[in-house]
């Protein structure tokens, strides 16, 4: 494992940020670690990479998120980065149908190389051009509970929900985590084992096996 | 967008009151960052660049009618030069004679406009999403709908038309436009042809193909080049589990245009036109060699966070380039290619299914002749 859990958090969660090019998945990013955003940004080319520790129900969670470029030809090098990831945001554009339209050939990206278990949060952003939209919320709102997934829609410019989306995907990952923790102490205490991993498999940094060559 | 649009209204015209640094980029609020050369240079200094101006203009001759026989007659004074920097103002042209653009230009007339004008790309609203995300801080860029990014738009989506297989990638935009920030659009566009199908060097075109083919293999030779020029930096990032995707792949997809200084882009881009992609590994390598001894002790995070934040000394061209020649890597560069495509070849006969990587024969090189004919038989 590649960080051990020390003092300063008690869970390390590995977060990916996915999505369609320009919805905005960069200032998501810079605006829930620095509280930063920037009109004039940059196409992000491969991948970015911020954390922000925060408490979560009484633990210290730190976040390490995965900002990946949305291209589609990008994936190629995007895709090793869900593996080992916790969490997904999958970022659309409410202004842009098309970006919400892609989120389903997203969600079968997710199944073909994230783990099966992955914690996904549908995003709705660029909630400040109400008057430009062409995703209704309840769009959103219908997809997601039909796909079971969380749903929030966000401005990443004025600071909307931004906090409260990755609030809620890391409450959530860090329930299940617990559950399986717990589960993993009861087996444990039968085998004799001591409860030390409560990290799980979450910690790994995107190995680069698949698709990279210096692996074999 | 509608924001921006609103930015854009206020602004009082061409000339925001935002001070430009010597290349054109908007000045930081602080407004104190240096852009690489002092602002007050001696007169001795001056006199200095003006002999290498004159020695440079005698060795292109009018219109670069004398470069060709200057480098065939004294090809290592040439190179010599270039790695000390082509004269600002001389560059565009330079640039053009060293990546075989011209003859590409001459040998097509007409060409470039018809991809301009005639034909329709599906890659036209990618392009657009992305201009005003290319070089937003540059004054030339800037203006929505103004020249730059007029210029930036037409040719890219000609290289998308002209070219259909590569079409519009991300990180396309920042060659096309430094390109257009030293020659005309249909310049920079047969510069943008001249790399990525080979005019003079080897294809770059599989940075950009289907899996990003090319990119795969220079992170990975790049991944042995640092083990084995720097073992102890390497088994360290082996340990926090660094890998080269991490932070290099925009160095190779841009060549070092995306988030460098940019007197520091221009250098680079003097060299690779002239030598070719080894010196993107290069200049990878003297980054971190530069970094060693602190990149050694940081962790996995510090890693990554110190790869988008080198520090000024690093990033000074006549500390880094020198730095970068001392690494030999052509010869090593070849076998580790080889050994590569061996091993793609290998995975790819076991796993038949995968889609297809063609790895490129370096004879794709001979394009002039039919520029056109790949930019007519299009499929839609």
């Amino acid at each position: 494992m590649a960080h051990r859990v020390d003092n300063e958090y008690d869970y390390l969660f590995k977060i990916v940020l996915i999505g369609d090019s320009g919805v905005g998945k960069s200032n998501i990013l810079s605006r829930f670690t620095r509280n930063e955003f920037f009109l004039e940004s940059k196409s992000t080319i491969g991948v970015e990479f911020a954390t922000r520790t925060l408490q979560i129900d009484g633990k210290t969670i730190k976040a390490q998120i995965w900002d990946t470029a949305g291209q589609e030809r990008y994936r190629a090098i995007t895709s090793a980065y869900y593996r080992g990831a916790v969490g997904a945001l999958l970022v659309y554009d409410i202004t842009k149908r098309q970006t919400f339209d892609n989120v389903q050939r997203w969600l079968r990206e997710l199944r073909d190389h994230a783990d099966a278990n992955i914690v996904v949060m549908m995003i709705g952003n660029k909630s400040d051009l109400n008057h430009l939209r062409s995703v209704p919320e309840e769009d959103g709102q219908a997809f997601s509970e039909k796909e079971g997934l969380s749903f929030l829609e966000t401005s990443a410019l004025e600071a909307i929900n931004v906090e409260k989306a990755f609030q809620t995907v890391l409450s959530e990952i860090h329930q299940i985590v617990s559950k399986k923790a717990l589960a993993a102490q009861e087996s444990a205490s039968t085998n004799g084992r001591s409860m030390q991993g409560t990290t799980i498999n979450v910690a790994e940094a995107p190995t680069n096996t698949k698709g990279s060559c210096c692996s074999s | 967008m509608d924001k921006k649009k609103a930015v854009d209204d206020i602004e009082p015209g061409p000339a925001p009151s935002r001070s430009v640094d010597k290349f054109g980029f908007i000045k930081p609020e602080q407004g104190s960052s240096p852009d690489g050369i002092s602002k007050s240079r001696s007169i001795h200094e001056r006199e200095r660049e003006e002999r290498r101006i004159r020695k440079w203009r005698k060795m292109i001759g009018v219109g670069g009618s004398d470069w060709k026989h200057y480098v065939r007659r004294n090809p290592h004074v040439v190179k010599r030069r270039i790695r000390k920097g082509i004269p600002d103002c001389l560059r565009g042209l330079v640039w053009q004679l060293l990546s075989g653009s011209r003859d590409l230009l001459l040998m097509n007339p007409g060409v470039y406009e018809t991809l301009v004008i005639y034909e329709t790309s599906a890659s036209e609203l990618e392009i657009i999403r992305d201009i005003s995300r290319t070089f937003p801080s540059h004054i030339f860029f800037q203006k929505r709908h103004g020249p730059g990014q007029r210029s930036l738009y037409n040719v890219l989506k000609a290289y998308s038309v002209y070219d259909r297989d590569v079409g519009y990638v991300q990180g396309m935009g920042f060659l096309a436009g430094l390109l257009l920030l030293y020659m005309s659009e249909e310049d920079a566009f047969w510069l943008l042809v001249a790399l990525l199908k080979g005019a003079v060097h080897a294809p770059m075109e599989g940075l950009y193909q289907a899996g990003l083919p090319l990119v795969q293999q220079y992170l990975c030779q790049f991944e042995k080049l640092v083990i084995e020029q720097m073992p102890k930096l390497g088994q360290h990032f082996i340990d926090e589990m660094i890998n080269p995707s991490m932070y290099a792949s925009q160095w190779f997809i841009t060549v070092f245009s995306y988030s460098f200084p940019f007197h520091l882009t221009l250098r680079v881009w003097d060299v690779f036109l002239c030598e070719g992609i080894k010196v993107v590994f290069q200049v990878g390598l003297a980054l971190l060699r530069f970094c060693h001894d602190e990149l050694v002790k940081l962790p996995f995070e510090k890693l990554l966070h110190a790869f988008r934040n080198f520090p000024e000394e690093a990033t000074d061209p006549d500390v880094l380039l020198p730095l970068a020649f001392t690494f030999k890597v052509s010869n090593r560069l070849v076998e580790l290619e080889k050994e590569y495509q061996k091993k793609m070849e290998g995975s790819n006969a076991s796993t038949s299914t995968k889609r297809s990587q063609p790895l490129k024969s370096k004879t794709f090189s001979r394009i002039g002749s039919r520029a056109f004919a790949s930019s007519t038989n299009s499929e839609k």
